[in-house]
């Protein structure tokens, strides 16, 4: 699809660079040519996890004055708490669709470095 | 030595290689290809008969049969007294790769230990003689369990300015640190002339009962954590 609209895509753009009808729209410094590769995104900054179960724990610390016999369903309801964080973490890290069916930067990056923009003709 | 490890001798025209000088050729720090497996050491897992193999573990079996296999290294054995938590001891508590010395002092370590308890066993009247523990492995995981951080601090910047965030540790690093505070309480803050022994047993007996500068470093750091946990959500994971 972007091929059929890449002839008039071209006739367009050298509409915008000639002289003939006045002032040229574009006066480029560098030609005009995409990279071989796209900008990574930022990786979104979540929230931190496990804050309750961590707040009601040293909750509990404080009331026994650190004695962690005593506060042993808290630490235990905060190690499943942290498994499960960091199990869901393992889950997210290693995926290869983006929400959309679009690829992730790094696969895009694979892809365009196989097929790149030709320089020369030889 | 590390480059020197990975040298593998091929062909006569290097010099010295008419006979393996070393007598062995070092394969295991050179690095494998990642077609190779790791080794399975414990004898548990093929004492399990055919019946009670889940279908992973049928298909890894039969992996094993096609794909190269890495050596093991000299520490792990199917032993029943082969315990992994104590060999990471000795290798943290190893120097200059002296395994045979760091090794000595862990089993003087649990022979000392075993001594005084059943020292203390001998002298005790007879209703308190079952609390008395004189399993020294028994001791040394208490001790290390009992000294493991829950939370640990990071330095976390916002807005110009670093705050120690309390933030949850994974079970390796919580085992690491519980064995660095050990080590590293019985080398700096203890007698000059007591042998690395006695000051660990001596340590490690104190943590298994809740006492000693491990334990109350453990204590301390709950403290701060404690203390800063208004900035426990600067955390972004």
């Amino acid at each position: 699809m972007a091929a059929q609209g890449g002839i008039l895509f071209q006739e367009k753009v050298s509409r915008m660079l000639c002289k003939q009808n006045g002032k040229p729209v574009l006066k480029p410094n560098k030609p005009l040519v995409l990279k071989d590769s796209v900008t990574s995104r930022k990786p979104k900054k979540g929230e931190a996890t496990c804050i309750t179960e961590l707040s009601v724990m040293m909750a509990c610390w404080k009331q026994n004055n650190f004695v962690e016999s005593l506060c042993s369903k808290e630490m235990d309801d905060f190690y499943s708490c942290v498994g499960k964080a960091q199990a869901s973490m393992k889950n997210t890290l290693g995926e290869t669709t983006l929400q959309g069916g679009r690829l992730t930067p790094k696969q895009t990056n694979t892809l365009l470095k196989r097929h790149p923009t030709l320089r020369f003709e030889i | 030595s590390g480059s020197g490890l990975q040298i593998k001798l091929i062909g006569r025209a290097r010099a010295g290689s008419g006979f393996n000088t070393r007598g062995v050729l070092a394969m295991r720090w050179s690095r494998y290809n990642p077609y190779y497996l790791e080794p399975e050491v414990r004898k548990e897992v093929y004492d399990k008969p055919e019946t009670e193999l889940s279908d992973e573990e049928k298909e890894e079996q039969s992996l094993k049969a096609l794909r190269p296999i890495k050596a093991a290294t000299n520490s792990v054995t199917s032993s029943v007294f082969h315990d992994p938590v104590i060999s990471k001891f000795i290798n943290m508590m190893m120097k200059h790769g002296n395994k045979v010395l760091a090794r000595e002092i862990m089993t003087e370590t649990l022979e000392l230990i075993k001594r005084k308890q059943v020292e203390k066993y001998h002298k005790a009247p007879e209703g308190k003689r079952e609390e008395i523990e004189c399993n020294p492995y028994a001791i040394f995981h208490q001790a290390l369990d009992n000294c493991k951080p829950v939370v640990g601090l990071t330095s976390i910047q916002k807005g110009g300015k670093y705050y120690q965030v309390p933030v949850p540790l994974t079970d390796n690093r919580r085992r690491f640190l519980a064995m660095k505070w050990m080590i590293t309480e019985c080398r700096e803050n203890k007698h000059r002339r007591t042998h690395m022994y006695e000051k660990l047993s001596q340590e490690l007996m104190a943590a298994s009962m809740k006492e000693g500068n491990v334990f109350k470093k453990k204590i301390e750091l709950h403290k701060m954590a404690e203390a800063n946990r208004a900035y426990a959500h600067y955390r972004w994971w």
